[in-house]
């Protein structure tokens, strides 16, 4: 019943022109964040509880000549998400429609989804002490599935994209539109891939997916995404102790002292990047 | 319907319903599900963008009076619903706390702002004109001993006309002619004066011949001094979409930029050396004979026989003459027959325009290109492959080619290659000058330049008296559009008896040069009194930003209206350098409406004419710029009423009534024009008639109003006969809806198209007439291949056919003593050579005694424009502006979204030049030219390599210009280093290729 849908984002086409980033942050009124130059285009250098989407730009050199890769990088709605594994209130979800989403209302802002996400993904606002990140636009997609696929409320990203880079539609066509670029791409790249299209890895693949021209590290993305070790620990016995014994918000507390002993820290940690 | 275009963008009645009511707010709510859904009861209105000209279509969503969303039309045919970073930022503008909200008043020597009222600040201002007016009124003006009458004001200017709509541009231009003002300027003259002239040299009309959706039809692109995909973002699409197709996309730049990363071929040129590149690609074109013989013969001057008198050694053309720095272009004419029609022969003939153009571009073998250029000879020969290989193919053009001090013929260039491929007229083809302000097509077409009337009509100057003056130099085919323009501007009150109230008309000196560096150069020198400015920041964007300081410290009275606080109307403010106290400038600013809440029309670099709507009120006490014209000429003709004068009787004649309550629809109206008689609207130009019976207020936009509808506010987004992206009923496009300029050309003798696959326009021989999916770009629908209106594919030349050759040439009229029409010949050549930029870091080889442009006239003022040398200044300085922020950033750099991207001036510069200053990324360092030093940081880079030039290394930098002392992101601007020396036609200065040395800061 429920539509499966996914973003697609065709990197070869992207301008890193950016509007997505701005896109985002005007849709959903979230503000500037303190982004020092330092003498590189790409201003934000991780996500942060102000900034959901970004555009990494790597400028390497091959073969005597200059390449620049550009990659949106936001929250990838894997197929199992460690944050959703992880959080102790059900705040994060995985919907039917492939959006991990978020209440904020359920959220007590633990960060147990910051420790446990692939990607390094959500980030808890300091002042909220809320948990933050893309949830794919999941009001406008549910218009825009009520509408026949309208793509005036496309999420704002992907409406807003200049480059014909940042595609959205049902799962079913955008895995097509990957696969039938894949194979033009492999002409030119021989290391060119899908990301999250395949399903056959721990986190069973994401409602993000990209085409890439070169392998996924090129990008800052895992080769082999993998749901993050500690879960394994929380599963196994933070989550049931906690679960018996008290609520949710002291399950928090004593939670994430127990995980950051355990995994010896999240190299995510919840600072909030000002 | 054309659905299957958008296979991934799928529409639906929704998405219909908002096409259909897309003018106002009635718009059919969508069923709310979503709960709580932030758009839920918000009232819709559509705008288009206020940065580069794409055009693109907005949505504002409004609930009690405030903007709470924007974002990209989805039913819009440039964007789709699509915006960049600027545009998708724009519901900041109306919630800002930065705006301007009341009129203010500077008090000479004053260190601050007052608030003063409406009536007071207008008041103020209709009173300083008519002042100045008064005491610097030249009636008559003695030149070699004869007099005439030229009924103008040199001491009053007015700049600022690409941010506002056409109606604005309109009024501006109407009221500062009548009061008698030759320094009317805006941005255009900074940014692409110098795409007019090229492009009417060579086609007839100066604007972009195809459009943004057009790209999608190349098969080959070549980026030449554009960085489109940052600059033009919205071009993006339709680039990727001609890739999808298999295009292949080339992008010449002195930097791999967001533009390069989209392109197949990258190749890094040294600054101001474009036409020593397209000279070698043309070269090659010519001497492997790939170029379009069938073509060339049918459409272009090729075969034309050359005047003897025209010749070429060691980097002049015949006539030069040294000591004006000037040509007598009647060297560069034709062979004329008895009825003084041109002599065609064949291409072989000696003295051919095309025996002619090979022997001029011999010279310019792959070889010396690359040394002049720094790209490798292999690299061009694959690009001139590329291009020969893959027709049709277009070319996408900016400021890269335009500011330099050889603009004019950088573009030239371009029209000699488009048209030895057959690459102008037909799909996927043509010049494409990509305009960078929303509306400074629009600007153009209005006339806010000191050297055009309405619809590109030469300016009367001082030898014009008469209009059979004016007509002998420019044809009595544009005769009858002047004719029009003063029945708009003067109704009843002109006709054929007094000359149509054309003697009343300033007229310019053509000794002088009354373009923008001038307002600041004649302040200085006491001449200029007062200066208003609407939407522009020329302490920001002019170049030699010292010269542009001074002026304004002498001025008597600054107004500039604008939504935001701007460094220009702060230039008193106390910094470095400035203290309030020495500056006696009056300054009064106007807080201008926003583009959000105003309603009129813009046009883009497509041409099409496009309505915005006012979705809310102005903020504070801002008001539209059309109204605070109206107020002020209104305020003026008061002052004047009691005036019994010779020189004031113009505003009695004047026809100026507009109302309050709907002043732009009834300007838009004024603009189309009107069938006197019977009161009717014109349907188009060809309803136009030379007598006084019909008005027009600018000839190209007669049938924006057709059928007495204001065609701007068609939204039909899916009708597209012919699958080109030409949408003939979304708005309208001058000339008559037509949207591929020359279409005729896409036609072989006979009014077949060249090719099924480009099948635009064909003549019907059934049917008897032209017809096609665009409307024919011809003299006359009926007037079929076997006539000589059948054989016009460029017929606002005045030879009706393209001119690889730009001679000079007057068409004459059948019986009549004055010419039909006269072709625009450009100042420095008929075809164009290369020269080295003022400040060059290397020889000119191809002549080294004429190195730089030999018509240029520079250093102006002394002690302003000094010429850096490259012993002390050993680096070339190439400026543009960042994809985040916009022109001066009186917008973007008051929206902390774009600040948080790109917040400060900053230089990119190569890894070697880093390593030997030992500058590490990210530290600062000090620029410094022959006119200014600033200090900015360092974004090290291997996106410029250092080139090999003649022999030696070159290096290159490059820096954003956005930036200056005001805003939420202020920062050092970058133009206090740029050089304001300008190309001879335009005066359009060299911001591209100047000199530079750059040092750690500190050191």
């Amino acid at each position: 019943m429920a539509v499966e849908i996914a973003m697609l984002h065709d990197v070869e086409k992207c301008s890193a022109c950016r509007g997505c980033s701005v896109a985002c942050k005007q849709w959903k009124n979230l503000p500037a964040d303190k982004t020092p130059f330092d003498g590189d285009y790409q201003s934000h250098k991780d996500l942060s509880s102000k900034t959901y989407t970004l555009i990494r730009m790597k400028e390497t050199m091959a073969d005597g000549k200059v390449r620049w890769d550009f990659l949106k990088f936001q929250c990838m709605h894997c197929g199992i998400a460690g944050c959703v594994l992880g959080c102790p209130t059900n705040a994060l979800q995985k919907e039917d429609t492939g959006i991990v989403s978020h209440n904020i209302d359920k959220c007590i802002g633990c960060g147990y989804c910051e420790i446990n996400c692939t990607f390094g993904v959500p980030h808890v606002d300091k002042e909220t002490k809320k948990s933050t990140k893309c949830n794919l636009c999941i009001d406008r997609v549910e218009k825009y599935i009520e509408n026949g696929y309208d793509r005036k409320y496309m999420p704002s990203c992907a409406k807003t994209c200049t480059a014909d880079a940042i595609l959205f539609g049902t799962r079913e066509e955008m895995v097509k539109i990957a696969n039938e670029r894949l194979a033009v791409l492999k002409e030119k790249y021989p290391d060119a891939c899908t990301y999250n299209v395949e399903t056959d890895n721990s986190i069973k693949g994401g409602a993000m997916m990209y085409v890439l021209p070169y392998r996924p590290s090129v990008y800052g993305l895992p080769d082999e995404p993998q749901l993050a070790p500690s879960l394994s620990v929380w599963k196994d016995k933070i989550q049931p102790a906690g679960k018996i014994l008290m609520g949710a918000a002291v399950v928090a507390v004593a939670g994430a002292a127990v995980v950051n002993t355990v995994t010896g820290g999240s190299k995510h940690g919840g600072d909030d990047h000002e | 319907m054309e659905v299957s275009r958008r296979t991934l963008l799928k529409t639906t009645a929704a998405g219909a319903g908002l096409s259909l009511a897309g003018f106002g707010f009635n718009i059919p709510s969508v069923k709310a599900a979503v709960k709580g859904f932030k758009l839920d009861d918000a009232k819709e209105y559509t705008s288009i963008c206020t940065f580069c000209a794409c055009g693109c279509g907005m949505v504002g969503y409004v609930k009690e009076g405030k903007m709470i969303n924007l974002e990209g039309d989805s039913d819009h045919i440039v964007n789709e619903g699509g915006l960049c970073s600027k545009g998708a930022s724009m519901s900041v503008i109306p919630n800002s706390d930065s705006r301007n909200l009341t009129p203010k008043y500077r008090a000479p020597k004053s260190d601050r702002w007052v608030d003063i009222s409406w009536d007071e600040a207008i008041d103020k201002i209709a009173s300083k004109i008519k002042q100045v007016r008064d005491d610097n009124w030249i009636a008559q003006e003695t030149d070699n001993g004869k007099t005439y009458n030229v009924n103008r004001c040199d001491a009053l200017s007015f700049v600022g006309g690409a941010q506002v709509h056409n109606e604005e541009c309109y009024l501006m231009t109407k009221m500062t002619r009548m009061l008698g003002v030759s320094f009317l300027e805006h941005q255009a003259r900074l940014c692409h004066s110098s795409t007019v002239p090229a492009l009417t040299a060579a086609f007839g009309r100066g604007a972009m011949t195809n459009s943004w959706q057009d790209l999608k039809n190349a098969k080959a692109i070549l980026i030449e001094g554009s960085n489109a995909a940052e600059n033009h973002p919205m071009s993006a699409k339709w680039i990727m979409r001609a890739k999808a197709q298999g295009a292949v996309v080339i992008h010449v730049d002195p930097r791999y930029t967001r533009t390069s990363k989209l392109a197949d071929i990258h190749a890094q040129i040294r600054p101001g050396t474009d036409i020593a590149f397209l000279g070698a690609v043309i070269n090659y074109i010519l001497e492997t004979e790939s170029y379009d013989k069938d073509y060339l013969l049918t459409h272009t001057n090729a075969a034309v026989l050359v005047s003897k008198d025209y010749d070429f050694n060691d980097g002049l053309f015949s006539g030069y003459n040294e000591e004006t720095h000037s040509y007598n272009k009647k060297k560069w004419a034709y062979q004329l027959d008895a009825s003084g029609k041109p002599k065609f022969a064949d291409l072989t003939h000696p003295d051919s325009v095309m025996m002619k153009m090979r022997e001029f571009y011999k010279r310019y073998d792959l070889q010396t290109a690359s040394s002049i250029t720094g790209i490798p000879a292999d690299d061009i020969k694959k690009i001139a492959e590329v291009m020969i290989n893959n027709r049709p193919g277009t070319v996408m053009y900016a400021l890269g080619m335009t500011q330099h001090t050889v603009g004019v013929q950088n573009i030239r260039s371009f029209t000699v290659m488009q048209f030895l491929l057959g690459n102008v007229g037909k799909p996927g083809s043509g010049i494409n000058a990509l305009r960078g302000e929303p509306n400074v097509q629009g600007s153009t077409d209005f006339a806010v330049l000191f050297n055009y009337f309405p619809g590109y009509l030469s300016t009367p100057n001082h030898k014009q008296q008469t209009l059979d003056e004016w007509t002998k130099d420019s044809g009595t085919f544009r005769r009858k559009f002047m004719v029009n323009l003063m029945k708009s501007w003067f109704g009843e009150n002109a006709n054929a008896e007094n000359d149509f109230c054309y003697p009343l008309m300033p007229k310019i000196n053509t000794n002088q040069n009354y373009s923008i560096y001038r307002i600041f150069e004649t302040a200085l020198e006491k001449q200029m009194k007062f200066l208003y400015i609407m939407g522009q920041n020329p302490l920001v964007t002019s170049p030699n930003l010292n010269i542009v300081q001074a002026g304004l410290e002498k001025l008597e009275m600054l107004v500039v209206a604008d939504p935001f606080m701007t460094e220009t109307a702060c230039f008193w403010q106390k910094r470095e350098g400035v203290d309030p106290v020495n500056i006696d400038t009056e300054v009064i600013l106007l807080p201008a409406a926003s583009f959000l809440e105003k309603e009129g029309t813009l046009i883009n670099s497509s041409r099409l004419v496009q309505w915005r709507n006012a979705g809310l009120e102005p903020l504070g006490e801002a008001k539209p710029d059309i109204e605070i014209i109206d107020m002020l000429f209104q305020k003026i003709r008061e002052k004047y009423s009691a005036s019994t004068e010779e020189k004031d009787k113009i505003f009695k004649l004047a026809n100026w009534n507009y109302p309050a309550d709907n002043r732009s629809d009834t300007v838009l109206k004024e603009i189309n024009g009107y069938n006197i008689k019977t009161g009717k609207l014109l349907n188009g130009i060809g309803e136009i008639q030379a007598d006084g019976s019909t008005s027009t207020g600018c000839w190209v936009y007669a049938g924006v109003y057709a059928n007495g509808e204001n065609q701007t506010l068609r939204k039909d987004f899916q009708t597209d006969p012919g699958n080109f992206g030409i949408f003939p009923k979304y708005a309208w496009t001058w000339p008559g809806n037509i949207h591929i300029l020359y279409n005729r050309a896409s036609c072989d003798k006979n009014g077949n198209p060249y090719d099924e696959n480009i099948k635009l326009i064909w003549w019907d021989k059934n049917a008897k007439k032209w017809t096609g999916y665009d409307i024919p770009d011809v003299p006359a629908a009926t007037d079929g291949p076997d006539t000589a209106n059948g054989q016009k594919p460029f017929r606002m030349s005045a030879e009706g056919i393209g001119r690889l050759f730009g001679g000079v040439y007057a068409d004459p009229e059948a019986g009549g003593t004055l010419p039909r029409d006269v072709s625009y010949v450009t100042s420095d050549g008929p075809f164009p050579e290369f020269y080295e930029p003022v400040e060059s870091p290397t020889k000119n080889i191809l002549h080294e005694n004429v190195a730089s442009n030999p018509c240029l006239i520079y250093p102006r003022v002394k002690g302003f424009q000094e010429i850096g040398d490259k012993k002390d200044f050993p680096y070339v300085l190439c400026t543009s502006a960042v994809s985040e922020h916009w022109c001066s950033g009186a917008y973007t750099r008051n929206v902390p979204w774009l600040n948080e991207l790109v917040k400060e001036t900053f230089i990119e510069m190569p890894v070697a030049l880093a390593e030997k200053l030992g500058i590490k990324n990210g530290e600062k360092v000090k620029v410094s030219s022959a006119r200014g030093e600033i200090e900015v940081k360092a974004m090290v880079t291997n996106r410029i390599h250092t080139l090999n030039i003649n022999g030696e290394e070159c290096t290159v930098v490059w820096m954003p210009y956005n930036w200056g002392f005001k805003g939420l992101s202020s920062a050092a601007s970058t133009n206090l280093l740029t050089i304001d020396a300008g190309d001879p036609n335009t005066w359009i200065q060299e911001t591209k290729a100047c000199l530079v040395n750059v040092v750690k800061a500190g050191a």
